[in-house]
Protein backbone atom coordinates (compact mmCIF):
# COMPACT_ATOMS: atom_id res chain seq x y z
CA UNK A 1 0.00 0.00 0.00
CA UNK A 2 1.27 3.21 -0.57
CA UNK A 3 1.46 5.88 1.63
CA UNK A 4 -0.77 8.18 0.00
CA UNK A 5 -3.53 5.03 0.13
CA UNK A 6 -2.85 4.07 3.83
CA UNK A 7 -5.89 4.99 5.69
CA UNK A 8 -6.35 8.19 7.56
CA UNK A 9 -9.09 9.97 9.07
CA UNK A 10 -10.55 13.13 8.91
CA UNK A 11 -13.26 14.09 11.87
CA UNK A 12 -15.55 15.39 9.16
CA UNK A 13 -15.08 13.46 6.53
CA UNK A 14 -16.28 9.69 6.05
CA UNK A 15 -14.20 6.95 7.79
CA UNK A 16 -11.64 5.11 5.47
CA UNK A 17 -13.01 1.44 5.21
CA UNK A 18 -10.06 -0.15 6.58
CA UNK A 19 -10.24 1.91 9.83
CA UNK A 20 -13.99 1.53 9.80
CA UNK A 21 -13.29 -1.95 11.28
CA UNK A 22 -10.07 -1.08 13.52
CA UNK A 23 -12.48 1.65 15.35
CA UNK A 24 -15.41 -0.83 15.26
CA UNK A 25 -13.04 -3.33 17.50
CA UNK A 26 -11.90 -1.11 19.86
CA UNK A 27 -15.62 0.05 19.95
CA UNK A 28 -16.43 -2.95 21.30
CA UNK A 29 -13.08 -3.94 23.25
CA UNK A 30 -14.05 -0.78 25.30
CA UNK A 31 -17.40 -1.44 26.28
CA UNK A 32 -16.26 -5.47 27.10
CA UNK A 33 -13.28 -4.40 28.94
CA UNK A 34 -15.18 -1.74 30.87
CA UNK A 35 -18.04 -4.47 31.67
CA UNK A 36 -15.56 -6.80 32.20
CA UNK A 37 -13.69 -5.00 34.94
CA UNK A 38 -17.21 -3.36 36.52
CA UNK A 39 -17.69 -7.09 37.12
CA UNK A 40 -14.20 -8.04 38.70
CA UNK A 41 -14.72 -4.60 41.02
CA UNK A 42 -18.00 -5.53 42.03
CA UNK A 43 -17.78 -9.28 42.50
CA UNK A 44 -15.20 -9.53 44.26
CA UNK A 45 -15.94 -6.55 47.45
CA UNK A 46 -15.31 -7.20 50.98
CA UNK A 47 -18.41 -8.47 52.93
CA UNK A 48 -19.38 -6.00 55.15
CA UNK A 49 -20.95 -8.48 57.61
CA UNK A 50 -23.75 -9.14 59.36
CA UNK A 51 -24.92 -5.96 60.93
CA UNK A 52 -27.97 -4.15 60.10
CA UNK A 53 -31.32 -2.66 61.75
CA UNK A 54 -33.49 -5.44 62.43
CA UNK A 55 -36.65 -4.23 63.36
CA UNK A 56 -38.16 -2.10 66.97
CA UNK A 57 -37.34 -3.11 70.36
CA UNK A 58 -37.71 -2.26 73.54
CA UNK A 59 -36.22 -2.32 77.35
CA UNK A 60 -36.52 -1.18 80.52
CA UNK A 61 -33.08 -0.51 82.30
CA UNK A 62 -30.36 1.80 84.22
CA UNK A 63 -29.30 4.41 82.45
CA UNK A 64 -25.84 5.25 82.63
CA UNK A 65 -24.49 8.64 80.77
CA UNK A 66 -21.01 8.69 80.94
CA UNK A 67 -18.53 8.01 78.88
CA UNK A 68 -21.38 7.75 76.77
CA UNK A 69 -24.85 6.89 77.13
CA UNK A 70 -25.53 3.00 77.42
CA UNK A 71 -28.52 0.96 78.97
CA UNK A 72 -28.21 -1.85 81.21
CA UNK A 73 -30.92 -3.91 80.60
CA UNK A 74 -33.01 -5.01 83.12
CA UNK A 75 -36.65 -6.07 81.16
CA UNK A 76 -37.09 -6.64 78.17
CA UNK A 77 -38.72 -9.15 75.84
CA UNK A 78 -35.62 -8.29 72.83
CA UNK A 79 -32.75 -8.27 74.63
CA UNK A 80 -30.80 -10.22 77.31
CA UNK A 81 -31.49 -9.22 81.02
CA UNK A 82 -27.88 -8.24 82.03
CA UNK A 83 -26.78 -6.74 78.33
CA UNK A 84 -25.89 -2.89 77.81
CA UNK A 85 -27.16 -1.23 74.40
CA UNK A 86 -25.28 1.49 72.89
CA UNK A 87 -27.84 4.57 72.52
CA UNK A 88 -28.03 6.65 69.86
CA UNK A 89 -30.62 9.39 67.95
CA UNK A 90 -31.19 9.89 64.51
CA UNK A 91 -28.78 9.90 61.52
CA UNK A 92 -25.30 10.86 63.29
CA UNK A 93 -26.91 11.84 66.48
CA UNK A 94 -26.08 11.04 69.81
CA UNK A 95 -28.49 11.21 73.01
CA UNK A 96 -26.18 13.03 75.63
CA UNK A 97 -28.77 15.92 75.72
CA UNK A 98 -31.88 13.95 76.27
CA UNK A 99 -30.04 11.25 78.95
CA UNK A 100 -28.23 14.36 81.04
CA UNK A 101 -29.92 14.00 84.15
CA UNK A 102 -31.09 10.52 84.06
CA UNK A 103 -27.63 9.10 85.23
CA UNK A 104 -28.60 5.89 87.20
CA UNK A 105 -32.18 6.54 86.42
CA UNK A 106 -34.32 3.48 85.89
CA UNK A 107 -35.84 4.39 81.92
CA UNK A 108 -38.17 2.61 79.82
CA UNK A 109 -36.38 3.18 76.18
CA UNK A 110 -37.77 1.91 72.48
CA UNK A 111 -36.26 2.04 69.12
CA UNK A 112 -34.61 0.57 66.12
CA UNK A 113 -32.66 -2.07 66.93
CA UNK A 114 -28.94 -2.29 65.01
CA UNK A 115 -27.30 -5.86 66.25
CA UNK A 116 -23.89 -7.23 65.25
CA UNK A 117 -22.79 -10.09 67.12
CA UNK A 118 -22.07 -9.19 70.45
CA UNK A 119 -22.65 -5.40 70.07
CA UNK A 120 -26.17 -3.96 70.17
CA UNK A 121 -27.16 -0.54 69.78
CA UNK A 122 -30.76 1.38 69.90
CA UNK A 123 -31.32 4.10 67.69
CA UNK A 124 -34.38 5.81 70.17
CA UNK A 125 -37.29 7.32 68.92
CA UNK A 126 -38.51 10.60 69.42
CA UNK A 127 -39.73 12.50 72.57
CA UNK A 128 -40.81 10.20 75.42
CA UNK A 129 -41.72 7.31 73.03
CA UNK A 130 -37.96 6.96 72.93
CA UNK A 131 -36.60 7.61 76.33
CA UNK A 132 -38.70 7.97 79.27
CA UNK A 133 -37.49 7.84 83.05
CA UNK A 134 -39.58 5.41 85.31
CA UNK A 135 -40.65 5.63 89.02
CA UNK A 136 -38.50 3.38 91.19
CA UNK A 137 -37.64 3.11 94.89
CA UNK A 138 -33.57 2.18 94.88
CA UNK A 139 -31.62 1.15 92.10
CA UNK A 140 -28.75 -0.43 91.91
CA UNK A 141 -26.28 0.31 88.68
CA UNK A 142 -23.94 -2.94 88.09
CA UNK A 143 -20.91 -3.39 89.94
CA UNK A 144 -18.07 -1.81 88.04
CA UNK A 145 -14.92 -4.56 87.82
CA UNK A 146 -11.26 -3.38 86.82
CA UNK A 147 -9.25 -5.51 84.37
CA UNK A 148 -6.57 -3.73 84.86
CA UNK A 149 -4.14 -1.89 82.20
CA UNK A 150 -3.85 -3.52 78.70
CA UNK A 151 -2.09 -2.48 75.31
CA UNK A 152 -5.20 -3.64 72.43
CA UNK A 153 -4.74 -3.28 68.55
CA UNK A 154 -8.10 -2.72 66.82
CA UNK A 155 -9.94 0.02 65.08
CA UNK A 156 -11.71 2.38 66.06
CA UNK A 157 -15.15 2.87 64.92
CA UNK A 158 -18.37 4.78 65.75
CA UNK A 159 -20.66 2.33 67.75
CA UNK A 160 -23.37 2.99 65.60
CA UNK A 161 -21.98 2.20 61.89
CA UNK A 162 -20.38 -0.13 62.98
CA UNK A 163 -22.96 -1.73 64.81
CA UNK A 164 -24.70 -2.04 61.29
CA UNK A 165 -26.44 1.36 60.41
CA UNK A 166 -24.28 1.27 57.53
CA UNK A 167 -22.62 -1.49 55.53
CA UNK A 168 -19.86 -1.25 55.49
CA UNK A 169 -19.76 1.01 58.51
CA UNK A 170 -15.65 0.92 59.01
CA UNK A 171 -12.76 0.98 57.79
CA UNK A 172 -10.95 3.84 55.93
CA UNK A 173 -12.91 5.18 53.11
CA UNK A 174 -15.69 5.79 55.70
CA UNK A 175 -13.43 7.90 58.20
CA UNK A 176 -14.73 10.95 57.62
CA UNK A 177 -18.24 9.27 58.25
CA UNK A 178 -17.56 7.67 61.42
CA UNK A 179 -15.70 10.93 62.41
CA UNK A 180 -19.07 12.50 61.59
CA UNK A 181 -20.88 10.37 63.75
CA UNK A 182 -18.21 10.99 66.70
CA UNK A 183 -18.62 14.69 66.43
CA UNK A 184 -22.36 14.00 66.49
CA UNK A 185 -22.33 12.47 69.74
CA UNK A 186 -22.26 8.48 68.62
CA UNK A 187 -20.18 6.33 70.93
CA UNK A 188 -16.77 5.21 70.01
CA UNK A 189 -16.03 1.81 69.99
CA UNK A 190 -12.35 -0.75 69.64
CA UNK A 191 -12.98 -2.88 67.66
CA UNK A 192 -10.24 -5.48 68.77
CA UNK A 193 -8.03 -7.64 67.05
CA UNK A 194 -7.93 -10.34 69.91
CA UNK A 195 -10.26 -10.68 72.08
CA UNK A 196 -9.68 -9.70 75.82
CA UNK A 197 -11.39 -11.80 78.56
CA UNK A 198 -13.37 -12.84 75.96
CA UNK A 199 -14.81 -9.08 74.53
CA UNK A 200 -13.84 -7.67 71.03
CA UNK A 201 -16.10 -4.46 71.59
CA UNK A 202 -15.37 -1.76 74.14
CA UNK A 203 -16.84 1.26 74.53
CA UNK A 204 -13.94 4.02 74.71
CA UNK A 205 -13.78 6.54 77.79
CA UNK A 206 -11.19 9.06 79.00
CA UNK A 207 -8.97 8.66 81.40
CA UNK A 208 -11.64 10.29 83.97
CA UNK A 209 -14.15 7.63 82.43
CA UNK A 210 -15.95 10.44 80.61
CA UNK A 211 -15.98 10.75 76.59
CA UNK A 212 -12.80 10.89 74.79
CA UNK A 213 -14.15 11.80 71.06
CA UNK A 214 -11.71 15.08 70.44
CA UNK A 215 -9.09 12.60 71.64
CA UNK A 216 -9.43 10.30 68.64
CA UNK A 217 -10.54 11.76 65.32
CA UNK A 218 -7.49 11.67 63.91
CA UNK A 219 -6.95 7.78 64.74
CA UNK A 220 -10.51 6.35 63.81
CA UNK A 221 -10.73 3.91 61.30
CA UNK A 222 -7.34 2.73 61.28
CA UNK A 223 -5.46 -0.20 62.53
CA UNK A 224 -4.14 1.23 65.64
CA UNK A 225 -2.79 0.11 69.14
CA UNK A 226 -3.70 2.16 72.48
CA UNK A 227 -2.97 1.38 76.19
CA UNK A 228 -5.93 2.03 78.82
CA UNK A 229 -7.95 0.45 81.67
CA UNK A 230 -10.45 -1.79 80.65
CA UNK A 231 -13.31 -2.21 83.04
CA UNK A 232 -16.35 -3.93 83.14
CA UNK A 233 -19.51 -2.11 83.67
CA UNK A 234 -22.20 -4.64 83.74
CA UNK A 235 -22.59 -5.86 80.72
CA UNK A 236 -20.53 -3.55 78.68
CA UNK A 237 -16.66 -3.64 78.82
CA UNK A 238 -15.50 -0.39 78.77
CA UNK A 239 -11.92 0.92 77.70
CA UNK A 240 -10.18 3.86 80.05
CA UNK A 241 -7.90 4.68 77.26
CA UNK A 242 -4.45 6.51 77.47
CA UNK A 243 -4.34 9.14 74.76
CA UNK A 244 -0.91 9.37 74.49
CA UNK A 245 -0.35 6.00 73.77
CA UNK A 246 -2.74 5.92 70.50
CA UNK A 247 -0.36 5.20 67.46
CA UNK A 248 -1.00 4.07 63.81
CA UNK A 249 0.22 0.28 63.10
CA UNK A 250 2.15 1.02 59.72
CA UNK B 1 -14.23 25.05 11.71
CA UNK B 2 -13.67 28.42 13.04
CA UNK B 3 -16.56 30.24 11.20
CA UNK B 4 -18.86 30.82 13.83
CA UNK B 5 -19.41 28.88 16.87
CA UNK B 6 -22.68 26.95 17.38
CA UNK B 7 -22.84 24.70 20.71
CA UNK B 8 -21.07 21.39 19.28
CA UNK B 9 -20.86 20.86 15.35
CA UNK B 10 -21.93 17.45 15.15
CA UNK B 11 -21.76 15.05 12.26
CA UNK B 12 -21.54 10.92 12.06
CA UNK B 13 -18.33 10.68 13.40
CA UNK B 14 -19.05 12.39 16.62
CA UNK B 15 -22.37 10.89 16.94
CA UNK B 16 -21.03 7.47 17.09
CA UNK B 17 -18.07 8.12 19.44
CA UNK B 18 -20.38 9.31 21.62
CA UNK B 19 -22.85 6.87 21.31
CA UNK B 20 -19.99 3.76 22.23
CA UNK B 21 -18.82 5.83 25.30
CA UNK B 22 -22.37 6.45 26.28
CA UNK B 23 -23.16 2.55 25.82
CA UNK B 24 -19.58 1.47 27.20
CA UNK B 25 -20.16 3.79 30.17
CA UNK B 26 -24.00 2.16 31.38
CA UNK B 27 -22.65 -1.23 30.92
CA UNK B 28 -20.08 -0.71 33.33
CA UNK B 29 -22.20 0.34 35.90
CA UNK B 30 -25.24 -2.01 35.16
CA UNK B 31 -22.80 -4.50 35.23
CA UNK B 32 -21.34 -3.56 38.12
CA UNK B 33 -24.78 -2.87 40.05
CA UNK B 34 -27.01 -6.00 38.15
CA UNK B 35 -24.60 -8.95 37.99
CA UNK B 36 -21.49 -8.13 39.86
CA UNK B 37 -22.37 -7.02 43.17
CA UNK B 38 -24.96 -9.86 43.53
CA UNK B 39 -22.09 -12.42 42.39
CA UNK B 40 -20.37 -10.94 45.59
CA UNK B 41 -20.07 -13.51 48.45
CA UNK B 42 -22.02 -11.33 51.55
CA UNK B 43 -23.12 -11.88 54.55
CA UNK B 44 -25.61 -9.13 54.10
CA UNK B 45 -25.57 -6.49 50.73
CA UNK B 46 -23.23 -3.57 50.66
CA UNK B 47 -25.78 -0.18 51.21
CA UNK B 48 -27.29 0.60 48.04
CA UNK B 49 -25.79 4.13 48.02
CA UNK B 50 -22.18 2.55 48.62
CA UNK B 51 -22.32 0.47 45.63
CA UNK B 52 -23.91 3.00 44.22
CA UNK B 53 -20.78 5.63 44.59
CA UNK B 54 -18.27 2.41 43.99
CA UNK B 55 -19.85 2.06 40.96
CA UNK B 56 -19.44 5.73 39.70
CA UNK B 57 -15.98 6.06 41.29
CA UNK B 58 -14.45 3.28 39.65
CA UNK B 59 -16.37 3.92 36.04
CA UNK B 60 -14.54 7.44 36.31
CA UNK B 61 -11.25 6.14 37.35
CA UNK B 62 -11.19 3.68 34.35
CA UNK B 63 -12.38 6.21 31.74
CA UNK B 64 -10.07 8.82 32.90
CA UNK B 65 -7.21 5.86 33.05
CA UNK B 66 -8.40 5.07 28.89
CA UNK B 67 -8.42 8.83 28.04
CA UNK B 68 -4.95 9.54 28.69
CA UNK B 69 -3.81 6.35 26.82
CA UNK B 70 -5.18 7.77 24.08
CA UNK B 71 -2.59 10.41 23.46
CA UNK B 72 0.30 8.41 23.36
CA UNK B 73 -1.41 5.26 21.78
CA UNK B 74 -1.92 7.84 18.62
CA UNK B 75 1.56 8.83 18.83
CA UNK B 76 2.84 4.87 18.62
CA UNK B 77 0.15 3.46 16.37
CA UNK B 78 -1.53 6.28 13.81
CA UNK B 79 -4.34 4.13 13.61
CA UNK B 80 -5.61 5.15 17.13
CA UNK B 81 -6.01 8.88 15.88
CA UNK B 82 -9.34 8.84 15.36
CA UNK B 83 -9.87 8.15 19.30
CA UNK B 84 -8.57 11.44 19.47
CA UNK B 85 -11.01 13.05 17.59
CA UNK B 86 -13.27 13.39 19.85
CA UNK B 87 -11.93 13.02 23.05
CA UNK B 88 -13.09 16.31 25.09
CA UNK B 89 -16.54 14.20 24.65
CA UNK B 90 -14.61 11.70 26.46
CA UNK B 91 -13.74 14.01 29.54
CA UNK B 92 -16.81 15.73 30.08
CA UNK B 93 -18.69 12.62 30.47
CA UNK B 94 -16.08 11.05 32.69
CA UNK B 95 -16.47 14.45 34.64
CA UNK B 96 -20.21 13.60 35.05
CA UNK B 97 -19.61 10.19 36.03
CA UNK B 98 -17.45 11.60 38.39
CA UNK B 99 -19.68 14.32 39.80
CA UNK B 100 -22.13 11.34 39.96
CA UNK B 101 -20.26 9.39 42.64
CA UNK B 102 -19.35 12.59 44.31
CA UNK B 103 -23.09 12.95 44.81
CA UNK B 104 -23.53 10.07 46.52
CA UNK B 105 -20.95 10.54 48.35
CA UNK B 106 -22.22 13.97 49.88
CA UNK B 107 -25.35 12.52 49.81
CA UNK B 108 -24.75 9.31 52.23
CA UNK B 109 -21.65 9.93 54.01
CA UNK B 110 -22.34 13.24 55.32
CA UNK B 111 -25.65 13.17 55.33
CA UNK B 112 -28.02 12.58 58.57
CA UNK B 113 -26.03 14.84 60.41
CA UNK B 114 -26.20 17.98 62.59
CA UNK B 115 -23.60 19.19 60.41
CA UNK B 116 -23.85 21.06 56.66
CA UNK B 117 -22.67 18.56 54.56
CA UNK B 118 -20.30 20.79 52.87
CA UNK B 119 -18.71 21.83 56.10
CA UNK B 120 -18.39 18.03 57.18
CA UNK B 121 -16.57 17.03 53.77
CA UNK B 122 -13.98 19.90 54.32
CA UNK B 123 -13.99 19.62 58.51
CA UNK B 124 -15.06 16.00 59.32
CA UNK B 125 -11.28 14.59 59.01
CA UNK B 126 -8.78 16.74 59.02
CA UNK B 127 -5.56 14.52 59.66
CA UNK B 128 -3.70 16.10 56.57
CA UNK B 129 -0.28 15.19 58.58
CA UNK B 130 -0.97 11.35 58.31
CA UNK B 131 -0.57 9.20 54.83
CA UNK B 132 -2.73 6.73 56.34
CA UNK B 133 -6.09 8.18 57.21
CA UNK B 134 -5.45 11.19 55.15
CA UNK B 135 -8.83 13.39 54.15
CA UNK B 136 -8.26 11.83 50.95
CA UNK B 137 -11.88 12.83 50.03
CA UNK B 138 -10.08 16.26 49.65
CA UNK B 139 -7.78 14.94 46.86
CA UNK B 140 -10.84 13.81 44.87
CA UNK B 141 -12.52 17.01 45.17
CA UNK B 142 -9.12 18.62 43.58
CA UNK B 143 -9.53 16.20 40.57
CA UNK B 144 -13.22 17.03 40.53
CA UNK B 145 -12.67 20.47 40.34
CA UNK B 146 -9.93 20.33 37.53
CA UNK B 147 -12.41 17.86 35.58
CA UNK B 148 -14.89 20.51 36.17
CA UNK B 149 -13.16 23.17 34.74
CA UNK B 150 -11.75 21.38 31.90
CA UNK B 151 -14.92 19.82 31.18
CA UNK B 152 -16.53 24.10 31.02
CA UNK B 153 -13.64 24.87 28.93
CA UNK B 154 -13.68 22.30 26.24
CA UNK B 155 -15.48 23.99 23.60
CA UNK B 156 -14.07 25.61 20.85
CA UNK B 157 -15.64 29.07 22.20
CA UNK B 158 -12.77 28.56 25.14
CA UNK B 159 -10.45 27.40 22.85
CA UNK B 160 -10.38 30.83 20.69
CA UNK B 161 -11.12 32.71 23.65
CA UNK B 162 -7.66 31.76 25.45
CA UNK B 163 -5.62 30.98 22.58
CA UNK B 164 -4.60 27.58 21.42
CA UNK B 165 -0.85 27.57 24.12
CA UNK B 166 -2.58 28.54 27.38
CA UNK B 167 -5.64 26.35 26.39
CA UNK B 168 -3.50 23.52 26.27
CA UNK B 169 -1.37 24.23 29.56
CA UNK B 170 -4.61 24.63 31.61
CA UNK B 171 -5.79 21.41 29.54
CA UNK B 172 -2.59 19.68 30.82
CA UNK B 173 -4.11 19.82 34.42
CA UNK B 174 -5.70 16.39 33.65
CA UNK B 175 -2.68 14.78 34.67
CA UNK B 176 -2.50 16.24 38.14
CA UNK B 177 -6.47 15.65 37.90
CA UNK B 178 -5.76 11.92 37.04
CA UNK B 179 -2.60 11.75 39.88
CA UNK B 180 -5.06 13.06 42.43
CA UNK B 181 -7.70 10.39 41.60
CA UNK B 182 -4.73 7.91 42.05
CA UNK B 183 -4.04 9.05 45.10
CA UNK B 184 -7.36 9.15 46.29
CA UNK B 185 -8.06 5.89 45.59
CA UNK B 186 -4.93 4.89 46.75
CA UNK B 187 -5.22 6.13 50.32
CA UNK B 188 -9.34 5.35 50.20
CA UNK B 189 -10.80 2.82 48.78
CA UNK B 190 -7.66 0.44 48.48
CA UNK B 191 -6.86 0.88 52.21
CA UNK B 192 -10.05 -0.81 53.51
CA UNK B 193 -10.27 -3.89 50.35
CA UNK B 194 -8.68 -6.93 51.30
CA UNK B 195 -9.68 -8.27 48.00
CA UNK B 196 -6.59 -7.95 45.77
CA UNK B 197 -8.58 -8.09 42.17
CA UNK B 198 -9.32 -4.44 42.32
CA UNK B 199 -5.98 -3.35 43.69
CA UNK B 200 -4.48 -5.32 40.70
CA UNK B 201 -6.61 -3.46 37.78
CA UNK B 202 -6.32 -0.26 39.16
CA UNK B 203 -2.10 -0.24 39.69
CA UNK B 204 -2.40 -1.97 35.75
CA UNK B 205 -4.22 0.67 34.46
CA UNK B 206 -2.03 3.57 36.29
CA UNK B 207 1.16 1.55 34.81
CA UNK B 208 -0.60 1.51 31.52
CA UNK B 209 -1.18 5.15 31.73
CA UNK B 210 2.95 5.71 32.82
CA UNK B 211 4.24 3.27 30.30
CA UNK B 212 2.53 4.61 27.34
CA UNK B 213 3.40 8.02 28.05
CA UNK B 214 7.04 7.01 28.67
CA UNK B 215 7.08 5.06 25.46
CA UNK B 216 5.54 8.00 23.19
CA UNK B 217 8.09 10.36 24.91
CA UNK B 218 11.04 8.20 24.06
CA UNK B 219 9.99 7.83 20.56
CA UNK B 220 9.22 11.43 19.88
CA UNK B 221 12.49 13.36 18.67
CA UNK B 222 14.36 16.03 20.94
CA UNK B 223 16.96 16.96 19.97
CA UNK B 224 17.85 19.88 17.35
CA UNK B 225 20.38 19.08 15.15
CA UNK B 226 21.91 22.31 14.54
CA UNK B 227 22.00 25.90 15.21
CA UNK B 228 22.99 28.22 12.54
CA UNK B 229 20.39 29.67 10.32
CA UNK B 230 19.78 26.57 7.79
CA UNK B 231 19.57 22.67 9.25
CA UNK B 232 20.29 20.12 7.26
CA UNK B 233 16.63 17.93 7.00
CA UNK B 234 16.90 15.27 4.64
CA UNK B 235 16.64 14.08 0.80
CA UNK B 236 13.47 15.02 -0.74
CA UNK B 237 12.91 11.28 -1.52
CA UNK B 238 13.28 10.45 2.26
CA UNK B 239 9.91 12.12 3.02
CA UNK B 240 7.16 9.86 2.27
CA UNK B 241 5.19 11.42 -0.37
CA UNK B 242 1.81 13.19 1.70
CA UNK B 243 3.55 13.12 4.81
CA UNK B 244 5.97 15.28 6.58
CA UNK B 245 9.21 14.70 8.92
CA UNK B 246 9.07 16.34 12.05
CA UNK B 247 12.33 18.65 13.17
CA UNK B 248 12.94 19.93 16.45
CA UNK B 249 14.33 23.41 16.14
CA UNK B 250 16.88 25.48 18.26
CA UNK B 251 14.28 27.66 19.61
CA UNK B 252 12.44 24.39 21.36
CA UNK B 253 9.85 24.59 18.82
CA UNK B 254 8.87 21.72 16.32
CA UNK B 255 8.75 22.34 12.26
CA UNK B 256 6.91 19.45 9.68
CA UNK B 257 8.64 19.56 6.55
CA UNK B 258 6.08 17.92 4.14
CA UNK B 259 6.40 16.49 0.73
CA UNK B 260 3.21 16.95 -1.51
CA UNK B 261 4.62 15.00 -5.37
CA UNK B 262 7.01 17.18 -6.22
CA UNK B 263 6.41 19.76 -3.90
CA UNK B 264 8.29 20.16 -0.66
CA UNK B 265 7.00 22.97 2.16
CA UNK B 266 7.32 23.23 5.79
CA UNK B 267 4.71 24.76 8.46
CA UNK B 268 4.70 24.79 12.25
CA UNK B 269 4.09 21.51 13.55
CA UNK B 270 1.61 22.84 15.90
CA UNK B 271 -2.27 23.13 14.96
CA UNK B 272 -3.44 26.32 15.39
CA UNK B 273 -6.62 24.58 16.41
CA UNK B 274 -5.69 22.85 19.64
CA UNK B 275 -1.88 22.61 19.16
CA UNK B 276 -2.02 19.46 17.58
CA UNK B 277 0.58 17.50 15.78
CA UNK B 278 0.53 18.56 11.87
CA UNK B 279 3.54 16.84 11.20
CA UNK B 280 1.56 13.60 11.51
CA UNK B 281 -0.94 14.57 9.33
CA UNK B 282 -1.09 14.14 5.72
CA UNK B 283 -1.13 16.24 2.85
CA UNK B 284 -4.73 16.01 1.17
CA UNK B 285 -5.74 17.90 -1.97
CA UNK B 286 -2.59 20.31 -1.35
CA UNK B 287 -3.21 20.91 1.77
CA UNK B 288 -1.60 20.01 5.28
CA UNK B 289 -4.68 18.34 7.21
CA UNK B 290 -4.13 17.62 11.08
CA UNK B 291 -4.86 14.04 12.35
CA UNK B 292 -6.93 15.63 15.29
CA UNK B 293 -9.69 17.19 13.99
CA UNK B 294 -9.11 17.82 10.59
CA UNK B 295 -8.08 21.70 10.47
CA UNK B 296 -6.01 22.26 7.31
CA UNK B 297 -3.21 24.60 6.03
CA UNK B 298 -2.23 25.19 2.57
CA UNK B 299 1.50 23.64 2.01
CA UNK B 300 2.55 27.36 0.52
CA UNK B 301 1.55 29.64 3.24
CA UNK B 302 0.03 28.23 6.14
CA UNK B 303 -3.44 29.72 5.80
CA UNK B 304 -6.92 27.79 5.45
CA UNK B 305 -8.55 27.35 2.49
CA UNK B 306 -11.42 30.08 2.94
CA UNK B 307 -14.10 30.76 4.56
CA UNK B 308 -11.51 29.25 6.76
CA UNK B 309 -8.91 32.09 8.98
CA UNK B 310 -7.05 29.83 10.77
CA UNK B 311 -2.87 30.50 9.98
CA UNK B 312 0.31 28.54 11.75
CA UNK B 313 3.77 29.85 10.78
CA UNK B 314 5.40 28.70 7.37
CA UNK B 315 9.87 27.98 7.24
CA UNK B 316 11.87 29.00 4.04
CA UNK B 317 13.59 26.09 2.88
CA UNK B 318 15.90 25.53 0.52
CA UNK B 319 18.03 22.57 -1.72
CA UNK B 320 21.91 22.23 -0.81
CA UNK B 321 23.98 19.22 -2.73
CA UNK B 322 20.40 17.43 -3.16
CA UNK B 323 19.53 17.69 0.93
CA UNK B 324 16.55 19.96 2.23
CA UNK B 325 17.36 22.60 4.61
CA UNK B 326 15.30 24.22 6.93
CA UNK B 327 15.65 27.96 7.99
CA UNK B 328 16.00 28.04 11.56
CA UNK B 329 13.56 31.41 12.02
CA UNK B 330 9.80 30.64 11.25
CA UNK B 331 7.63 32.99 8.99
CA UNK B 332 5.03 35.01 11.01
CA UNK B 333 1.92 32.92 10.66
CA UNK B 334 0.26 32.84 7.12
CA UNK B 335 3.74 34.35 5.14
CA UNK B 336 3.82 32.53 1.99
CA UNK B 337 7.05 30.27 1.55
CA UNK B 338 7.37 28.93 -1.95
CA UNK B 339 7.06 25.49 -1.60
CA UNK B 340 10.57 24.07 -3.28
CA UNK B 341 10.07 22.05 -6.44
CA UNK B 342 12.03 18.20 -6.51
CA UNK B 343 12.68 16.45 -9.97
CA UNK B 344 10.08 13.79 -10.87
CA UNK B 345 12.65 11.19 -10.49
CA UNK B 346 12.95 11.91 -6.70
CA UNK B 347 9.47 10.20 -6.37
CA UNK B 348 9.48 6.71 -5.00
S1 LIG C 1 -5.56 20.28 16.86
FE1 LIG C 1 -7.61 20.16 16.32
S2 LIG C 1 -7.46 20.16 14.20
FE2 LIG C 1 -5.46 20.34 14.74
Amino acid sequence: MSDREAPFFIGWAAMPPGLRWFMGGIALGLILFLAGIAYVTAATQDDPGQGAFVGRANATGILQAEPYPILHVTESADFALGSALLLTGGGKRGVQGRAAGLDGALVAVSGARIARGDIAALQLRGGEAGLKALEQAAITPPAVQDLGRWRISGEICDGKCYAGAMRPGRGLAHKACANLCLIGGIPPVLVATDKIDGTEFFLLAGPDGGPVTDQILDHVGLLIELEGQVQRHGGMAVLRLDPETLKVIP
Amino acid sequence: MSDRYIPVQWNANKWLYDGVLLIACAAYILVFLRLGAPAADLTRPVDGAILRMRAFGSCAFFMLSVILCIGPLARLDRRFLPLLYNRRHFGVITALVALTHAVYVLNWYYAFSPTDPMVALLGANTSYGQILGFPFETLGIVALLILAVLAATSHDFWLSFLGPPLWKALHLLIYLAYGCVVAHVALGYLQDSKNPAFALLFGLSALAVAGLHLAAWAKAPRKSRGSGEWIAVAAPHEIADGRAKILPMPDGKRAAVFRDGDRIGALSNACAHQNGPLGEGRVIDGCVTCPWHGFQYRLEDGCSPPPFTEKVPTYNLRLRDGVIEIATKPNAPGTPATPLQIAEAAHV
